[in-house]
């Protein structure tokens, strides 16, 4: 190391335990990036590093914060975050508010490297994308629609989507708020602790039982399948559907067929071929008047 | 019904803003507007008859219930469905459940825009790798909004509105020759296809006992003709006591 080296080893390091409570982020920069990222995050969703410069849009007051003033750090923070990413967002918001705790941590001296950061964020990103994406995708939303949509279905605008869309929006972003700050005060630990605890098992087994009940309601009210086919006996002339369908178990035929869509899809067929399956039996019921 | 040049334009903004991400909305806006349910009512009121759009909506919404879109892939434009299906559906006047039908080859056809989108999306990433390295962070953060909305606003739009403005006449003529046992089967697949989505949703959450609560709901809707939103209260109940239950039991064991 050279003598002029050393010397502006000397004069950066004063600066920055000058710098010690100079840079700290207001809770306005959190809630900030928070909204960044609850509208933008998908604004350049692409096959090759999905979220990235979601990640970089979201965060983009709090670099300005801690590395607005030093050209090197700033270059340096884009590099780490130009990283593939990509997570289920209010959920997985979580892993953004730790990150935004490590990084204004490291812009404060600690010994943070690139690598705690991006193996937190990839580490942390996969089952908070599968959770988030349960609740919310999975959970959520069809609980939501499947009572707004007996109305809908009857042309009740106020109580069909305006109610979905106001449910839905008013849950998800509080949940995401929620996450966000949660990642942001817990820092690292507070996440793992989260993820290990007897919360997460308590929620999942709620949505998996909750969940495949309503389903079943809904499968009853909405998959319409009936036989026009009419047996006849000597004179009598006997339906099918009414005369013996419906007295062994009301709704076999759409109990049937949704069963067999589910089996078909644990099979790991995939759901456009069940698709297919399914216009085929369409097609041949139909033709045939056997449905 | 004839659609107007407008109508078609503002249908086809509708699809953008259902696309999934686009930020004026938020992500989760984007999943409200990519629902046929809401969708089908925006149509409707752009159409003149918010009424009749919403009830069209809510079939559509029917084989899409579970529709999930992660780690990038999208099984189903459920936007483009709602949408053009709705608009359709309308204008030529047939059946919630021939529009059902109509929607979903159009939900399978959509795709592709998805894929052109995230495609095209690779090169914006490129070029804010260079911007990274230059430390350009304003630059990264333009690279993110402007360039993929300006390119997906014209692969939503156009395509929307052309099939919007020009699909109604010969789908009109279509349904017109397929009266009897054509109209028939695509009635009975409409009947049918709903049971995609519920599959979908119910592979999606399955884990113990799936099956039997599934017939639990089932059984309960048909035999008490209850609405859905009683059941699922009682459904709360128990998922609350099984959940009790199942935990403790974990615990010791």
């Amino acid at each position: 190391m050279s003598e002029e080296d050393k010397k502006e080893l000397e004069e950066k390091e004063l600066p920055s335990e000058k710098k010690l409570d100079a840079k700290k982020l207001s809770k306005r920069d959190v809630v900030k990036a928070f909204w960044r990222w609850t509208f933008f995050s998908h604004a350049n969703y692409n096959y090759e590093r999905l979220q990235a410069t979601g990640v970089i849009h979201a965060l983009s007051p709090i670099f300005k914060k801690l590395y607005g003033d030093d050209e090197e750090e700033m270059k340096a923070a884009l590099l780490r975050h130009m990283q593939f990413f990509n997570t289920e967002p209010h959920f997985g918001g979580s892993i953004l508010g730790v990150t935004i705790a490590m990084e204004e941590q490291k812009a404060n001296g600690a010994p943070i490297t690139d690598e705690t950061i991006n193996g937190l964020k990839t580490g942390l990103m996969g089952p908070l994308a599968g959770i988030g994406d349960t609740l919310w995708q999975g959970t959520l939303i069809p609980i939501l629609l499947s009572f707004t949509i007996s109305f809908a279905a009857k042309g009740n605008i106020l109580m069909g989507p305006v109610l979905f869309a106001v449910l839905h929006l008013a849950i998800i972003w509080s949940i995401g708020y929620l996450a966000w700050m949660q990642g942001y005060n817990l820092g690292k630990e507070g996440i793992a602790k989260i993820l290990q605890g007897s919360l997460l098992p308590t929620v999942m087994t709620y949505a998996q039982t909750l969940g495949p009940i309503v389903i079943g309601a809904l499968s009853a009210t909405f998959v319409k399948i009936s036989t026009p086919m009419k047996l006849h006996l000597g004179k009598t002339v006997m339906k099918v559907q009414t005369g013996i369908l419906d007295k062994l178990v009301l709704g076999l035929l759409p109990m049937a067929v949704t069963l067999l869509t589910y089996y078909l899809l644990r099979k790991k067929f995939k759901p456009t071929t069940v698709l297919l399956i399914l216009v085929g039996i369409g097609v041949v019921g139909g033709v045939f008047w056997i449905i | 019904m004839t659609i107007h040049l407008w109508q078609a334009f503002l249908i086809g903004v509708v699809y953008y803003l259902g696309q999934m991400g686009t930020p004026w909305v938020s992500l989760a806006g984007t999943h409200t507007i990519m629902r046929p349910l809401v969708n089908g009512a925006l149509v409707g009121l752009i159409l003149g008859d918010p009424v009749k759009g919403t009830i069209y909506g809510a079939a559509i919404q029917l084989p899409f219930l579970a529709w999930i879109g992660a780690g990038g892939a999208v099984p189903m434009d459920t936007a483009l469905a709602g949408t053009l299906g709705t608009a359709l559906g309308m204008a030529s006047n047939v059946s919630p459940s021939v529009a059902i039908t109509l929607a979903v080859p159009i939900s399978l056809v959509g795709t592709m825009i998805w894929v052109l989108h995230m495609t095209v999306d690779i090169t914006f990433v490129h070029m804010a790798d260079k911007a990274a390295e230059e430390g350009n962070l304003n630059r990264i953060d333009f690279l993110h909004v402007w360039p993929p909305q300006i390119t997906m606003f014209l692969f939503s739009v156009i395509p929307a509105m052309l099939a919007t403005y020009f699909g109604a006449g010969p789908v009109k003529q279509v349904i017109g020759g397929l009266a009897g046992t054509p109209l028939h089967v695509l009635t009975v697949i409409g009947g049918i296809l709903p049971a995609l989505g519920i599959a979908m949703n119910l592979h999606a959450m399955s884990s113990k006992g799936t099956i039997v609560f599934f017939l639990l709901g089932f059984m309960v809707a048909v035999y008490s003709k209850l609405a859905i939103l009683p059941i699922a209260i009682f459904a709360a109940i128990i998922a609350y006591i099984y959940t009790q239950l199942f935990l403790k039991r974990g615990e010791q064991a």
